[in-house]
């Protein structure tokens, strides 16, 4: 039996053999789940062109993946309250792993790797209590489970490892789901979100909350930049009416975040619901997405609004050359930049909420 | 030989799915055009009214007039009424946090000399334009007793002259631009619709989305929870609206899903008539039945059969057309 802190111990010692790359998986940019024209799902390898470099069947909607640092393999993750990961040899389109949450626990869709890639961390909804957990998996034993930890609030969604450590950014949404439930939401009036910095063995390290009167603000999706300025999305449970920030901005140990909004007008045409975050390929700018209101926002890393780029359903965001790849619900992959959106490819396929940019690109 | 391959050919015309783009051109040239071109002229008609008498009492013909033509419009929410604010500058509504009537406040407290001046004026926070100020002004207490000679009259001449303004450049930017652009979608170079099927998906989310924002907005608002019903929140009551704007953007609902569908939809009109009927018969112009059990119960009724529209166009039209609204936008996560 491997325990947590053993096998964390253990890392420091261990050296690696030299494996497949990326490169040998094609060099894919960009990890997309989709919904396909039969009814089926996929997750796509995408090029920095857009273009489909290998495809591997889905056995239900997914959601978001997580990529290997160095290895080509990605776990893609069911949608919650899915109780389904599958770690995916990206060279050879295998599931290597099928990995279950334990008895009680649910992902969110969402995870990263920590430790130079050894240790997979997936944010988890232990159900009964509502308690946030980060569930633990040692991927050189076979993506064995090591353990859990606790998130630092409750409905943690999304996990982005820090640049040079192994803190992670966690997106704690606030609000207590139950899959006897469905996706029901349980405890809107007294939901409290928040950005947590948690380190593996070190614990939950800081949370920072939001202002009282932004407590049904759901914190659910993180990006981050070289420096470790993390960008979070949030999509608001009060009034879809109502004008509130949906970017977040904040570095580890600085204080209040800071909260960023288009003018009037704009800002309520997203609809009180960002869908997902990234900073531009060069990181001089943020944006998200909202498919209820078909836009792009961006912003300057001060949280200045910059413009909006208006595109149907559009949800999936990333990093590209000059801007970002954007995805939608049509099946266009938007390339956006300074003052255009071009379309790089349209295929007869729904892309899911997010696109996963790999490091290679 | 020819027989042979002529139908084949016919076999396989029937296999594949219908041209979208040719059901496309019919909503343009029989819905929203001609719907733009209404707006613009209702509201060209209410600057004119306002510039020769800005007191309530003479206006509120044209403003009703001018808000009716906007209901054939307000579920188009693609090309044109998406630039520069303009959908909420035309039609702030709800409005939560109360900003029309504070922006109002604050022009007319401070005697804002930006009504004399038509560019600065369309500046103006979207909250101080449009049809729902205008509302405040014309029949609001609070507002509404001007004279002729007053800052709020002047006022009120700048928003009926913005509106019109926005729903000229509407009319002129679909008639000059977006319907090509609109009828040619997955052209090479088009600017906005990159895939074929793109622009019937734009109008069949339109439709959907038309559908769902009166039950979820202009019905489930007044109608708050069986303990806290809010007849107070109905859009548009002060002008007596409430009921008046769910038929209207229903009638023009229909007459875009028909547009849409060839007129080949036969439960998706049998479910518009159905909720058509229904508002007819509700005798209940500003919705305040809500506050009643029995009311209530008709209320809900009706936002029923909206719902049932919507569910008949998705079944009905959506695979059709084969599209279907909001992958992403109907996931929320």
């Amino acid at each position: 039996m491997t325990t947590r802190r053993g096998f964390l111990a253990s890392l420091l010692a261990a050296g690696s053999l030299p494996a497949l790359s990326w490169a040998d998986a094609g060099s894919p940019a960009y990890l997309a789940a989709a919904g396909e024209p039969g009814g089926g799902f996929a997750l796509f390898g995408l090029g920095a062109d857009g273009r489909d470099l290998f495809r591997i069947p889905l056995p239900a909607r997914g959601h978001a993946a997580a990529a290997h640092p160095t290895r080509p393999e990605a776990v893609a993750f069911a949608r919650r309250p899915g109780t389904y990961a599958l770690v995916i040899d990206c060279v050879t389109g295998d599931v290597q792993t099928r990995l279950n949450a334990p008895e009680g626990h649910h992902f969110y869709g969402h995870g990263c790797f920590v430790h130079g890639g050894a240790v997979l961390v997936t944010p988890e909804n232990r159900f009964q209590t509502g308690e946030g957990r980060l569930g633990l998996w040692a991927r050189d034993e076979g993506y064995a489970r090591i353990g859990d930890i606790p998130s630092g609030g409750m409905g943690p969604h999304d996990a982005q490892r820090l640049p040079g450590g192994d803190v992670m950014a966690i997106a704690n949404g606030g609000i207590r789901t139950h899959p006897a439930h469905g996706r029901d939401k349980l405890n809107i009036d007294t939901m409290r979100p928040n950005l947590a910095y948690v380190h593996p063995t070190q614990g939950v390290l800081e949370v920072v909350e939001l202002d009282p009167d932004l407590h049904k603000n759901s914190i659910r999706h993180l990006s981050l930049r070289g420096d470790g300025t993390v960008a979070f999305a949030m999509q608001w449970q009060g009034d879809v009416a109502d004008p509130v920030p949906l970017l977040g901005l904040h570095r580890q140990g600085q204080g209040a975040p800071v909260l960023a909004q288009a003018p009037l007008a704009e800002q309520m045409a997203m609809q009180g619901y960002a869908g997902s975050v990234s900073f531009s390929g060069d990181g001089s700018e943020v944006a998200i997405t909202s498919p209820r209101g078909g836009r792009v926002h961006r912003f300057a890393p001060d949280g200045a609004f910059i413009g909006a780029v208006r595109r149907g359903d559009v949800c999936g965001l990333a990093p590209a050359p000059g801007g970002y790849l954007a995805s939608d619900g049509m099946g266009a992959l938007v390339r956006v930049t300074r003052d255009a959106a071009r379309p790089l490819a349209v295929a007869e396929r729904a892309w899911d909420n997010h696109l996963v940019r790999l490091g290679s690109a | 030989m020819k027989q042979i391959l002529l139908a084949i050919g016919i076999v396989i015309a029937l296999l594949l799915p219908p041209r979208a783009h040719a059901d496309v051109g019919a909503v343009i040239d029989g819905h929203i055009l001609p719907g733009h071109a209404g707006f613009a002229a209702a509201t060209g008609d209410l600057a004119t009214a306002a510039a020769r008498d800005c007191t309530p009492d003479a206006l509120r013909p044209t403003y009703q007039a001018a808000f009716d033509a906007w209901m054939g419009v307000s579920h188009l929410r693609l090309g044109p009424v998406e630039e520069e604010g303009r959908a909420l500058a035309i039609a702030f509504w709800p409005d939560t946090r109360g900003l029309v009537p504070r922006t109002l406040g604050r022009l007319i407290a401070a005697q804002d000399p930006v009504v004399t001046d038509p560019a600065g004026f369309a500046e103006v926070s979207v909250a101080g334009r449009g049809l729902f100020a205008l509302e405040r002004l014309l029949f609001d207490p609070d507002f509404a007793g001007y004279g002729p000679g007053d800052y709020t009259c002047a006022l009120t001449r700048a928003i009926a002259t913005d509106l019109a303004r926005m729903a000229a450049r509407i009319d002129t930017e679909w008639r000059d631009g977006f319907a090509d652009t609109l009828r040619n979608a997955g052209a090479p170079g088009n600017p906005v619709y990159h895939g074929e099927k793109e622009g019937a998906q734009a109008l069949f989310t339109a439709l959907v989305t038309g559908l769902e924002f009166t039950a979820d907005q202009r019905l489930d608002r007044p109608l708050g929870t069986f303990d806290r019903p809010r007849p107070n929140r109905a859009e548009a009551r002060r002008a007596g609206r409430p009921l008046r704007n769910i038929t209207l953007s229903l009638t023009a609902l229909r007459d875009l899903a028909m547009h849409l569908a060839n007129d080949d939809a036969p439960q998706t009109a049998a479910a518009f008539d159905r909720a058509l009927e229904t508002a007819a018969a509700l005798d209940d112009p500003l919705l305040a039945g809500v506050a009643d059990p029995q009311g209530r119960l008709r209320v809900e009724i009706l936002q029923q059969h909206v719902r049932a529209a919507r569910d008949a166009a998705r079944a009905e039209i959506g695979p059709r057309l084969g599209v279907s609204a909001g992958f992403n936008a109907l996931d929320g996560d």
